[in-house]
């Protein structure tokens, strides 16, 4: 004899107790007169109940476990196991050397060589010599360009960083209430401070991007500096909505990924 | 658990990666100490060993670290974790099974051999039944099945977890069910 189907989905939900009662009463009714939709719940029954024997086998096993030492254990292995990778490329070229030490003279003669020719015959006209002393002053003045910006692109990271830290740290509290803590607050008022430095550096076209993000969370940090210490679970609310509505959170990855990437 | 707070901890996650990448060891660490108890909790779902299962932790952690760059920020972090852990537990009871047989078997086999009350009562073990018939289920039932009888999650958060909707996971739990039922039908006694 089959089980009835329109009663054999409902029986999970009826032995968890989560049925509507209505549901439940209709349920148990229908179990009275059929002995198949009994006989198909004690195997569901029977089953859950075997889940649960291993659930709590599992959980002594578990309970047997240094689990702040195993962490700790697999992490040194990681470590380990990446240092020896990251060695085994210079040994091989430090062989290579060794092996070849006449090519490696052989190398070293021929530079030297090319060297001394080339200061001996080298000779230059004074408008080759002043061409070459304009494209000097070029190529200083574009590093000098080039290492200012790869500054502001750090001081840009290092500002985003620390930012997306302490949004992360007030807005995972779960408490209704929370304490907007001294320390954040004096967090919060020295990203304020770093952000005004920022400014100057931001003023590049090519950071623009960044400037935008940056002034999104400066305007977060500017309100919440101006709410009271203990945040109200509608102020820490309203907060988490406009982090979550300007995806704040994603944006800092994404530019701090581009800022990296051009970095380098 | 709110949406709002899920969002918040896969973000923890993701900055957690994100500095394992640059080299933080802490960073990893913590990973580590996040996840090692429902990776051990699948390994032990399918080898019912502890030393076993906690050599599969290790070796899912140290897979991990060597794919970390493989990760891309959006993914359900969790499920691609599992899955990584998944392969290596499989990979695992083949070998073992093989070496026992000295061939190369499916992984479906391996959970063939289940004692009856009636014929060997002594070896009737109710753990060691549901975890063989879990063993038999197909992938997506199975992982639904372990996640919710043996990590205690409830159908939203492992929708949440896995990034599935929640009538799928609902769905897979009661196809599950129906099939550990009818794999135990002889333990169980009666017909299906």
């Amino acid at each position: 004899m089959k089980a009835c189907k329109e009663y054999t989905r409902d029986f999970l939900a009826y032995l968890g107790g989560q049925l509507e009662k209505t549901r439940e009463q209709e349920l148990a009714k229908h179990l009275e007169y059929c002995s198949a939709c009994r006989e198909e719940l004690e195997k569901t029954s029977a089953v859950l109940s075997m889940a649960s024997s291993f659930r709590h086998e599992l959980k002594q096993v578990m309970e047997t476990v240094d689990w702040g030492h195993l962490s700790e254990k697999i992490t040194e292995k990681a470590w380990e196991k990446s240092k020896r990778s990251s060695q085994k490329p210079v040994r091989f070229w430090l062989n290579l050397w060794r092996s070849q030490p006449l090519a490696a003279g052989l190398i070293i003669g021929l530079i030297l060589g090319g060297l001394l020719t080339y200061s001996l015959f080298w000779s230059e006209k004074p408008e080759q010599r002043l061409n070459r002393e304009t494209a000097k002053l070029t190529l200083l003045s574009d590093l000098i360009d080039r290492i200012d910006l790869a500054m502001a692109r750090r001081q840009t990271i290092n500002y985003l960083e620390r930012s997306q830290y302490l949004l992360l740290e007030i807005l995972q509290t779960e408490h209704p209430a929370s304490d907007l803590s001294l320390m954040d607050r004096e967090r919060i008022k020295q990203l304020l401070t770093d952000k005004k430095y920022l400014n100057n550096q931001l003023d590049d076209f090519r950071l623009l991007k960044a400037r935008a993000i940056c002034d999104q969370i400066e305007l977060l940090f500017l309100e919440l500096s101006q709410l009271s210490p203990e945040l109200t679970a509608y102020e820490l609310e309203r907060v988490r909505q406009m982090v979550e509505e300007k995806q704040l959170l994603l944006k800092i990855n994404l530019v701090k990924k581009e800022l990296e990437q051009s970095e380098v | 658990m709110s949406q709002s707070h899920e969002n918040y901890r896969e973000a923890q996650v993701e900055f957690l990666l994100e500095q394992a990448k640059k080299g933080e060891k802490e960073a990893f660490m913590e990973i580590v100490a996040r996840y090692q108890q429902k990776i051990f909790i699948l390994a032990y779902s399918m080898t019912r060993n502890r030393e076993d299962s906690l050599d599969l932790v290790q070796e899912t952690f140290m897979r991990l670290f060597e794919k970390l760059n493989f990760y891309r920020a959006g993914e359900s972090f969790e499920a691609w974790l599992l899955q990584i852990s998944k392969n290596l537990c499989v990979d695992f009871l083949r070998k073992q099974k093989s070496r026992r047989k000295g061939n190369t078997i499916s992984l479906e086999e391996t959970g063939a051999e289940l004692p009856s009350e009636k014929e060997d009562p002594a070896r009737f073990n109710p753990g060691e039944m549901i975890q063989k018939a879990v063993l038999s289920l197909p992938e997506k039932q199975r992982l639904v099945f372990i996640l919710h009888h043996f990590d205690g999650l409830k159908y939203e958060e492992i929708a949440e977890r896995l990034k599935i909707a929640s009538g799928t996971v609902k769905s897979l739990h009661f196809k599950a069910i129906q099939k550990v039922r009818a794999i135990l039908a002889p333990q169980l006694g009666g017909g299906l």
